[in-house]
């Protein structure tokens, strides 16, 4: 039932942070792909494939585009990068004690984890290629619609343990009966709003490939744009122990942290590959007209409960 | 990328540079003039029945994502200044598939009012892949022996100082 605790300088370098999240983010990608891939009937790529695309890119050549705001242009990715790592200091990575932890830490993270969102945007304005302009428009619009949502989603267990505090939801998680089973609506949209939030399929039309290029991404390449896929692999495994944390009964040891993250995985990958892309207003309206109102209700029931 | 194999922690760089780089080839495709038969031979190869993504192949939107530029059909000249535009938007270092007959030579349409003529009249090729259209095999075949030479370092490298006005 307890969690176990690390050095404050080990958690920074080492673990939670630094070394351990940049290798579980690049593991957690290929698990991904590779789980896209053997749905589609495909062999899919092989283990080390996220970290030979990682070094690769980064050993190409950065090129900085006509009509760019240079320091921008080259500070957005370390900024993205740098606040998905942050992030990490304050949930339970692998069910060990956050390295840091204070009040209201649930609000900070989810913070911390839409600045990566942001400068994809920013870096996507920066540009002055159609294509980026448009994803960044997208990108932007797609954070408005699941924010609200996604947010409302984290704050039932909150509630339900009575702290803003990402330590007392995980041990109030633990004692009590899963909450994906007491708040299955609230788990649905969480679950669904981290594909939002990771541009995963159906929602990935601010990167769609067929109509806008790459996106916000399409004028980055070699260094920034490998810092940014990184981010974001970060960013997936620090959302699915968020909501693993909060939904599935807490995350008490690195056994329990592999075994229902990677499950959450398979059903996040099972997502993607079953659903088409959704057009932009599609997206949007989904998320304002079914999920607010259903992270609401879930809310309200809460209230009413209690 | 230049390589001055000097101190053991150079060389020891330079075989993880290496290693990735084989290990991680980004191809992007463009039609300079081709019939479609060689575009059309390209996705299959890029489906699940071949399923090159085992090999770390992806196809990607944006020029600047790209290692590999997979090109079929002659030049035309319509699109040769788009060709050359792709080609300058690559970050170095970058590598030219031609792909199909038209790619090689000209082919059936060599000595039209309307061709520049065949790819290497305009840019560098690295690797040609004969065949009107090539079979996917042919064209994973081709992929391959462009790593191979990179794993021998004798890859023709294109690494081309960027031209002056050339669109970044």
């Amino acid at each position: 039932m307890n969690n176990l605790t690390v050095h404050p300088l080990i958690g920074l370098l080492l673990f939670p942070g630094g070394l351990f999240l940049l290798a579980s983010g690049l593991l957690y990608e290929w698990i991904d792909r590779k789980l896209v891939a053997r749905f589609q009937n495909r062999v899919g790529p092989r283990f080390i494939q996220p970290l030979a695309d990682l070094v690769k890119l980064l050993a190409k050549e950065e090129i900085s585009p006509e009509g760019v705001n240079k320091p921008l242009f080259f500070i957005l990715p370390v900024v993205a990068l740098a606040a998905a790592l942050t992030a990490a200091l304050y949930v339970p990575m692998a069910g060990f004690v956050p390295a840091g932890s204070f009040r209201g830490d649930l609000i900070i993270t989810l913070y911390l984890l839409s600045v990566l969102t942001l400068c994809l945007g920013l870096a996507g304005a920066n540009t002055i290629s159609r294509f980026a302009i448009i994803g960044a428009t997208r990108t932007l619009t797609q954070l408005f619609s699941y924010e609200a949502p996604f947010l409302l989603a984290l704050l039932g267990p909150a509630i339900a343990a009575a702290s803003w505090q990402i330590t007392d939801v995980d041990f109030y998680a633990q004692q009590h009966l899963w909450m994906a089973v007491t708040q299955p609506i609230g788990f649905l949209v969480a679950l669904v709003g981290l594909m939002g939030k990771l541009e995963l399929p159906p929602f990935d039309s601010p990167e769609a490939e067929t109509e806008i290029v790459a996106g916000a991404m399409t004028e980055y390449s070699g260094r920034g744009y490998a810092l940014f896929r990184l981010g974001k692999n970060i960013e997936l495994v620090i959302g699915l122990t968020l909501v693993a944390t909060f939904y599935l009964g807490g995350l008490a040891n690195p056994v329990q942290f592999l075994i229902k993250t990677l499950g959450l995985l398979v059903v996040l990958a099972a997502l993607q590959s079953l659903f088409a892309r959704l057009r932009i207003d599609q997206t949007v309206g989904l998320w304002w007209r079914v999920g607010a109102l259903l992270a609401l209700a879930q809310l309200l029931v809460l209230f009413l409960l209690r | 990328m230049d390589g001055q194999a000097g101190s053991p922690w150079q060389q020891a760089l330079d075989k993880v540079r290496d290693w990735a780089r084989i290990n991680s080839p980004w191809a992007i495709h463009y039609n300079s003039g081709s019939c479609n038969g060689c575009d059309i031979e390209i996705m299959a190869t890029l489906t699940p029945r071949y399923d090159l993504e085992r090999f770390g192949v992806k196809l990607q939107g944006s020029p600047r994502h790209a290692d590999i530029l997979i090109v079929t059909g002659p030049v035309t000249r319509l699109s040769r200044e788009r060709l050359l535009r792709i080609y300058d938007q690559m970050p170095n270092p970058k590598f030219v598939i031609a792909c199909g007959s038209c790619g090689l030579s000209g082919g059936a349409f060599r000595g039209c009012y309307n061709i520049v003529g065949d790819i290497s009249e305009v840019i560098p090729v690295s690797v040609y892949i004969p065949g009107c259209p090539p079979r996917p095999e042919a064209i994973i075949y081709g992929v391959v022996q462009l790593l191979e030479s990179l794993k021998r370092r004798n890859a023709p490298a294109v690494n081309l100082p960027r031209q002056e006005g050339a669109p970044a």
